[in-house]
């Protein structure tokens, strides 16, 4: 394409296939605030004039779906990345700053991790779930994730610590810090990209997750907002207005989040990605 | 700091060099260079506790829930386990024999190899082909790249329901086709020649922003001047392209066929949303999907665990294999 040229070429293509691509996260957004019996006869309309009640519905249903779902998704992502970040940021610290073979060996180890489909070891997880007596809770969901994401968490902190110059942690040791204390305070705060990219990441997986909250949780103690979509459609099919407007507020908390964080998620994404 | 480099490094200046000493007793500087034993046998125990403290809390849980697990499904796909139907036997091989006759998992397999390389193809040419288009600075190219990746921030079941509306058969699409005039739109989701396809768009239509921004980022890495040269050597738009450009994105390439051949490989949650197998028998299973009903629905553990083992190494023998020729690409460019 030549912008020369034809110099309104480009904005004109861009626009019309980024409007085709849209096209159904426009109509979600849009009957989000439509009466049920206004979608059908009219899909890609605007609403006029718009209403809140498909909303208030979802908030204020008698098996509190949502508002039990919310609080789960909550406090699972929140203190799954939390733990996450500070042990993958310890063991990435571990393999990339040790030159001794059980690092390489466990490097090697976590990194085949990143290739293992979830659904190939839930059956097993649910034993040792039932093992430790942590089946169908919140705290086995967080345990779960935690060993199932640290490999990508390592991963991403590996490359990140090889960039923090070697004698800044010699300086911290040959002033009377202890290792421990080194990483905390003087390795760590220069990891800050690399622990908004994993916060960022895998909060955005964990929240999004599908099939590991629906086995580990079970039927009965509550789900997550994102089970609970699925659940809300097997109930009401042909209420797109409430069906939207539930997708609609699963999404907006994780959205809120990632954008807030946008800049850095795109970075480490790139950095980590080219950069090898 | 430099005090710290000579230590370490034991690169000390040659004495003629050096400043005069300060007068007085310097302790330190009396007593003999190295002491090795008690410093090395506190390197071990400081090793040891480094290791205790640093990597085995998150290798615990990694060995617990991912290690444990892929052991214990190798045994059981040895056995005859259904939770419901003890006692446990040792089979040895016959649940791989027996897949290799079980039409439904072949058909699964099949139909994840379809998913899989339509996903990988289009994801990577669609994606190259809007990160060209969107590879300006100005405002209106940033905010499109925004709106190509919001799919990626998205659950896959939010993006699953999505397309299950506008893809019914009375959904908003065939209802808009109607109304253009298409007298029999086509059943997208319940048409078995097709409901596949469907799956696999949906799965592109969320990945594509991804590879967008892959192919975006390995765009800002290639030098003007290098497209310039070959402009001025009388390199056409697709000669500059296929020559600077191209070889420039070869790791853009393999993160993105890496990804995606993953993501299709356990496609799982779009089938259970949108079609749940059907329309008819097995015609949008995949491997993932069958490993789940087998083990959590059919309560055959056992020959669950099998099928497990089976994509397991299917997924890790391809991923490697295409890793390593795209990499190999990379580093002979």
């Amino acid at each position: 394409m030549n912008d020369t040229r034809v110099p309104w070429l480009r904005p004109v293509v861009a626009l019309f296939v980024g409007a085709v691509f849209f096209m159904p996260l426009y109509l979600v957004l849009v009957n989000v605030f439509k009466h049920g019996a206004d979608i059908v006869p009219d899909p890609a309309g605007l609403p006029s004039p718009p209403t809140m009640d498909n909303i208030a519905a979802v908030l204020s249903r008698a098996d509190n779906l949502f508002v039990y779902g919310l609080v789960n998704s909550v406090a699972v992502t929140a203190i799954s990345i939390t733990i996450l970040t500070v042990l993958s940021a310890m063991l990435g610290h571990y393999i990339a700053r040790s030159r001794h073979l059980l690092a390489k060996v466990v490097m090697v180890t976590l990194l085949c991790g990143l290739l293992i489909p979830s659904p190939v070891i839930l059956a097993p997880i649910t034993m040792v779930l039932r093992a430790l007596g942590l089946m169908s809770t919140a705290p086995g969901l967080i345990l779960v994730n935690l060993g199932y994401y640290v490999p990508f968490g390592v991963l991403l902190f590996m490359g990140f610590v090889k960039s923090v110059p070697l004698e800044l942690e010699e300086a911290a040791r040959l002033d009377g810090a202890s290792t421990f204390r080194t990483f905390w305070q003087v390795v760590f705060p220069l990891l800050r990209p690399a622990s908004a990219s994993v916060l960022i990441f895998l909060g955005v997986w964990i929240w999004n997750d599908f099939l590991t909250p629906l086995i580990v949780l079970g039927p009965d103690s509550g789900t997550t907002v994102t089970v609970g979509v699925y659940r809300a459609i097997g109930e009401h099919q042909s209420d797109f207005g409430s069906v939207f407007a539930f997708m609609f507020l699963a999404t907006l908390p994780i959205l809120v989040f990632y954008l807030a964080l946008q800049s850095s998620f795109v970075k480490g994404l790139t950095g980590g990605a080219i950069k090898g | 700091m430099t005090h710290t480099r000579h230590g370490v490094r034991g690169g000390d200046p040659p004495a003629a060099h050096r400043p005069p000493l300060p007068s007085g007793p310097t302790p330190l500087r009396d007593r003999p260079p190295r002491d090795r034993p008690p410093r090395g046998r506190r390197r071990v125990s400081g090793r040891i506790t480094t290791f205790a403290l640093f990597a085995l809390p998150g290798l615990l849980a990694y060995l617990l829930f991912v290690l444990v697990p892929i052991g214990m499904t190798a045994y059981y796909s040895m056995t005859n386990r259904n939770p419901f139907n003890p006692p446990t036997k040792w089979v040895g091989l016959r649940n791989y024999a027996e897949l290799l006759g079980d039409a439904e998992f072949l058909k699964a397999l099949a139909n994840t190899v379809v998913v899989t390389v339509i996903v990988m193809v289009l994801a990577n040419v669609g994606g190259l082909l809007i990160a060209q288009l969107l590879d300006r600075p100005t405002r209106l190219y940033v905010a499109l790249r925004g709106v190509f990746f919001t799919p990626v921030v998205l659950s896959s079941v939010v993006v699953s329901v999505i397309w299950q509306v506008v893809l019914t058969d009375d959904g908003l699409l065939n209802s808009a086709l109607r109304g253009l005039g298409v007298e029999d739109p086509p059943g997208w989701l319940s048409d078995p020649g097709i409901a596949l396809y469907t799956i696999a768009w949906v799965i592109t239509w969320q990945m594509l922003g991804f590879c967008v921004v892959v192919y975006l980022a390995g765009l800002q890495g290639v030098p003007r001047e290098l497209q310039e040269a070959a402009a001025i050597d009388g390199c056409g738009p697709l000669a500059r392209f296929r020559n600077v450009t191209w070889p420039m994105l070869a790791p853009a390439l393999t993160i993105n066929t890496v990804m995606l051949l993953i993501t299709g490989f356990k496609a799982y949650d779009q089938i259970q949303v949108i079609t749940n197998g059907g329309p008819g028998t097995g015609t949008t299973t995949t491997m993932a999907f069958q490993v789940v009903q087998t083990s959590f629905n059919g309560n055959r553990v056992g020959y669950g665990s099998a099928m497990a083992a089976v994509m397991l190494v299917l997924v890790a023998c391809v991923s490697v294999l295409v890793l390593r020729v795209l990499q190999r690409r990379e580093v002979t460019r």
